[in-house]
């Protein structure tokens, strides 16, 4: 199971690589990136390109002899596809109501105020919340 | 006589007992025993329905004088129930695969694309498998799954949420992955598939869905207390998204946070009965109605 992690951080590490490049890398430049400040095997870069490529989140690219490879999309795309998967998901589509479960779906507007009346109207019989709460700090 | 009587049980099973046991208020107070009527009201639907086009199919089996055109069509409403059976389970299958495959896709994107977070794990609540997302909608969710599951909250809501109100939607979510809520609605999801469009209703899935939301909320509220988790639900369910696709689920939500403001009784009675009920929904039927049909036709096997 350490293997498994240790791959997926490399996954992480080397999708940050392709998504601040200029344009399609070779295995060799990722390799080199990576393999500055560790060990790293040639064939592992190559490795986890590979897998990358079967999960659909980059795509090779013929160039002359060799491969070269880039994202199918930049990070914030793929960011905001997500969300709207992960939200729009629950409510409307009863296929993915099971794949994921929400914490609890989006209100319209109308909604929304009816729920902070509800919200206000349950407060004052409510003992204060604790002291120990406070807003969390911005993390960046 | 008997597929006449499954007949109209499958039929009062299927229609006007969800809608009536839709309307009253007290399963809200035992979610568990209440998701457990849902699910043996569904069950017993079924077998009823089952039962009913077999009862019906076999009936030729009794009478003394046979047509060949008898035969045929009891033979056909036979392999109808039989084609009805096989459907369920290949819905049943199809939904499994499926939502599995959707998971598998979205849990690589959440591991590539979002950081994991050991911070979170404080005081006595671990979160295994938690991923922030940067993102400033505030939203959480979880990835059910037998090892790898994964509980995905945006720095959005970090940001938005006090430490009380995110520890109340943190034990939510891990509420949902230990009991494995996901089957239960994966079942449900299944048995509506399976059924052609203008049989089916909704009313079902809707409601074993906010069943299992306030069996999760009742965990937060254990935890917490209520008003964090009445608030964290505000929080999340009130903040405008930028998607467009805005989910039905508001009227849920406001049962929800309403639900807080009661007191969390145990209503053991209440939980006791609901659980009768629901054996009995199974057990009545089958003893008085198929037990009798099977030894009848096994008294006209040589």
């Amino acid at each position: 199971m350490a293997g498994m992690a240790r791959l997926g951080n490399l996954e992480r590490e080397v999708m940050e690589h392709i998504w601040s490049s200029t344009g399609p890398v070779t295995v060799r430049e990722v390799h080199e990136a990576l393999a500055r400040e560790r060990d790293l095997a040639y064939t592992t870069v190559m490795t986890v390109l590979d897998r990358l490529a079967k999960k659909s989140v980059v795509r090779r690219v013929r160039d002359g002899r060799a491969y070269r490879y880039e994202a199918v999309a930049g990070k914030d795309q793929m960011v905001a596809d997500l969300m709207r998967e992960a939200l729009d998901g629950a409510g409307s589509d009863a296929h993915r109501a099971a794949a994921l479960v929400r914490f609890v779906d989006e209100a319209t507007p109308e909604e929304a105020a009816a729920l902070r009346e509800a919200l206000a109207g349950l407060a004052p019989a409510e003992t204060s919340p604790p002291s120990t709460s406070r807003r969390r700090a911005h993390r960046g | 006589m008997t597929p006449v009587v499954l007949g109209a049980l499958a039929l009062l099973l299927a229609g006007p007992a969800p809608v009536l046991l839709a309307r009253r208020a007290w399963p809200t107070r035992v979610p568990r025993a209440a998701i457990v009527l849902w699910q043996a009201l569904a069950l017993s639907a079924v077998l009823a329905a089952l039962g009913a086009g077999l009862a019906l199919g076999m009936d030729v089996l009794f009478r003394p004088q046979r047509g060949a055109v008898e035969i045929i069509v009891h033979s056909l409403v036979t392999a109808l129930t039989c084609v009805v059976a096989v459907r369920l389970v290949w819905a049943w299958a199809k939904v499994a695969i499926r939502t599995r495959s959707r998971r598998r896709r979205h849990r690589a994107l959440v591991d590539l694309l979002a950081r994991p977070d050991r911070e979170l794990a404080r005081g006595d609540l671990t979160v295994p498998g938690i991923r922030i997302l940067a993102e400033q909608t505030p939203f959480a969710y979880c990835l059910p799954g037998v090892r790898d599951s994964r509980v995905v909250v945006s720095s959005g809501a970090l940001d938005q949420l006090d430490s009380d109100e995110l520890a109340a939607v943190l034990t939510h979510e891990l509420a949902h992955l230990r009991a494995r809520h996901d089957l239960v609605l994966e079942a449900f999801i299944a048995l509506r598939e399976a059924f052609p469009r203008f049989v089916r209703s909704r009313t079902t899935l809707e409601q074993s869905r906010l069943l299992i939301e306030m069996l999760a909320d009742d965990a937060a509220r254990r935890r917490v207390g209520a008003p964090p988790v009445a608030r964290a639900l505000v929080t999340l369910a009130a903040t405008s998204a930028p998607t467009g696709g805005l989910a039905a689920g508001g009227h849920g939500t406001l049962a929800r946070v309403r639900r807080m403001a009661e007191p969390a009784g145990s209503h053991r009675l209440l939980a006791a009965a609901t659980y009768l009920a629901a054996a009995a929904l199974v057990v009545v039927p089958t003893v008085t109605i198929a037990i009798p049909w099977l030894n009848r036709l096994a008294d006209l096997l040589p």
